[in-house]
């Protein structure tokens, strides 16, 4: 065990994964479990993908460096999220359909372009992520992402809080509602960039999502669900990056995921709000709806 | 008694819908008002264009002394998400939003606040429980608690009553008479011609392209309510019965 951490170690892009990674944790954590609470886990997903062809053309005309991944990335991203905002305003589509219309074109012109080009990127690494591509530039992007994102949620917490639990309240306490909402998509964004290069387009909303459900079994308040989502976050990433260092095929994406996959199903079967207890107490008559209790009285 | 708020020559409704038109009211400190009506007929928009969530078609409100910085407000709960991880205590902390803004805690006054609240509402002992586990009315009361600590002269209540048992029902319509007897004016919702309307002083009747308002007896009359869609015919008449019948209670 010990050897082989040693030896893992000993590769300096093993340290920086390992170094990018938990940074990583703490950034995604807590968006990660905005989106499970605000119910945009699916939408999260979507926007992963919809910020390809960002990615795709910065790549394909800025060469793969940070500075075109993030301009080209927040451009996508934010374009689609104001047009999905704007569809569901103006037309008959809901907000999640016109978000799948869009993240899907996306996708599709993101795929064609990086084809088209014969991209020297293999599209594996592009789509799951690699731990070998975890260069200075990148560190500093993780960096800067968490950073952004903490002091953003220093801000950010107690609207999110507000907003998410009582979205009708909080309108009528703040002047401008949409500020929250459209400020954490940002930081959905950028969070989503800051995972690419060691989880791909694909997998960048894993390491978000899965933490976040399988600490929702666990944690009955806001700050347990962000201190469990971070520690299983963690827990995935260096587990999953030794997995893809002790099997050099699998990309870095897929195997964190699954890592995080496990924690879920764990947490679904052993959680105090998954299998292993239901959800609310059916003691009381008055819950329960009244053809049951009518049943009942008659059977007797 | 002041107004709180006067609505003059109002119109409420959508673009192709209007759902009343040229409503001039009051609303008084002190006083209670039931907004009742069918379905449809605007009584939950009407309490959006109060919180101004909603402007009117035409006409305006005036606030004599000023739009008060805080209204309370309580949604139909159906628009709540129960699921959400927080306990009984920090939802009613969210009452003094505008006190605490969104970056500090409750300071010490607030606190004590909070606790008197929670225990005027009946849910001090349950205040470290998440809200998956309440009962319906057990989250109805961390709602009040959470309305008593916004402290707000103007409180609006959509359908507070509608997933609560009776006894419930009675402590939370105590709360609304102490908030008139503090000078407070009330805004309430109701959907049946229940017996929260004994607690209510004046009444403004939606329906059929009306708003009726004045003293509840005189607009809940069987006539007004027949011809503003709320009962029928027949109904009105067993309602507003001289003598009610006698009734044979089979006990379980």
């Amino acid at each position: 065990m010990f050897d082989l951490f040693a030896e893992m170690w000993g590769f300096a892009f093993m340290r920086r994964a390992f170094v990018a990674t938990t940074v990583l944790s703490a950034s995604v954590a807590p968006v990660g479990a905005f989106l499970v609470l605000r119910r945009l886990s699916l939408a999260g997903e979507a926007m992963a993908h919809a910020i390809t062809p960002g990615i795709v053309i910065g790549f394909v005309t800025a060469g793969l460096s940070v500075m075109s991944l993030l301009v080209g990335g927040l451009i996508a991203g934010v374009g689609v999220a104001l047009l999905t905002a704007f569809l569901a305003r103006r037309t008959i589509l809901r907000s999640d359909a016109s978000l799948a219309s869009l993240y899907l074109i996306a996708l599709a012109v993101g795929i064609f372009i990086l084809s088209a080009a014969g991209s020297a990127v293999p599209l594996k690494s592009f789509l799951f992520g690699s731990i070998l591509g975890i260069d200075d530039a990148s560190m500093l992007l993780v960096g800067g992402v968490a950073t952004v994102t903490l002091v953003a949620f220093a801000f950010l917490l107690r609207p999110l809080i507000v907003s998410t639990c009582d979205p009708i309240f909080f309108e009528t306490q703040t002047r401008r509602p949409w500020l929250v909402d459209q400020g954490f998509m940002l930081l959905l964004v950028l969070n989503l960039l800051a995972a690419f290069k060691t989880l791909g387009t694909l997998m960048a909303v894993g390491l978000m999502i899965l933490p976040a459900t399988a600490a929702r079994y666990w944690a009955s308040t806001i700050t347990a669900q962000l201190v469990l989502g971070f520690l299983f976050a963690l827990a995935s990433c260096w587990i999953g990056l030794t997995l893809s260092y002790l099997f050099p095929e699998t990309p870095s994406g897929p195997a964190i995921v699954l890592v995080a996959g496990a924690f879920f199903l764990f947490s679904a079967i052993f959680g105090p709000l998954g299998f292993g207890r239901p959800l609310r107490k059916r003691s009381a008559a008055k819950d329960l709806p009244l053809t049951q209790i009518h049943q009942e009285e008659s059977a007797k | 008694m002041s107004a709180v708020l006067e609505l003059r020559n109002l119109s409420l409704g959508y673009r192709d819908l209007t759902l009343f038109s040229r409503l001039s009211m009051d609303i008084q400190a002190g006083s209670t008002l039931a907004v009742l009506g069918a379905n449809g007929s605007g009584k939950s928009t009407f309490v959006k264009m109060l919180l101004g969530l909603m402007d009117p078609l035409s006409g305006s409100l005036n606030w004599p002394k000023g739009r008060p910085a805080e209204i309370g407000y309580l949604a139909q709960m159906t628009e709540f998400d129960r699921r959400f991880p927080i306990r009984v205590r920090d939802l009613a902390a969210m009452g003094a939003w505008r006190g605490f803004g969104h970056r500090f805690g409750l300071d010490n006054a607030a606190r004590d606040r909070m606790v008197s609240a929670l225990d005027d509402a009946g849910v001090l002992d349950i205040a470290d429980r998440p809200l998956h586990m309440l009962s319906g009315g057990q989250l109805q009361r961390a709602l009040f608690a959470r309305v008593i600590m916004q402290d707000a002269p103007l409180i609006l209540l959509d359908e507070p009553f509608a997933a609560v048992d009776q006894s419930t029902e009675a402590h939370l319509l105590s709360i609304i008479r102490r908030w008139q007897d503090e000078g407070r004016a009330v805004v309430l919702v109701v959907h049946d011609l229940s017996s929260v309307l004994d607690h209510c002083s004046h009444a403004l009747l939606l329906g059929g392209r009306e708003a009726t308002h004045g003293p509840v007896n005189d607009v809940l009359t069987p006539d007004r309510l027949v011809a503003q869609g709320y009962l029928s015919e027949s109904q009105a008449a067993w309602m507003f019965r001289s003598t009610p019948p006698t009734a044979e209670t089979a006990h379980v």
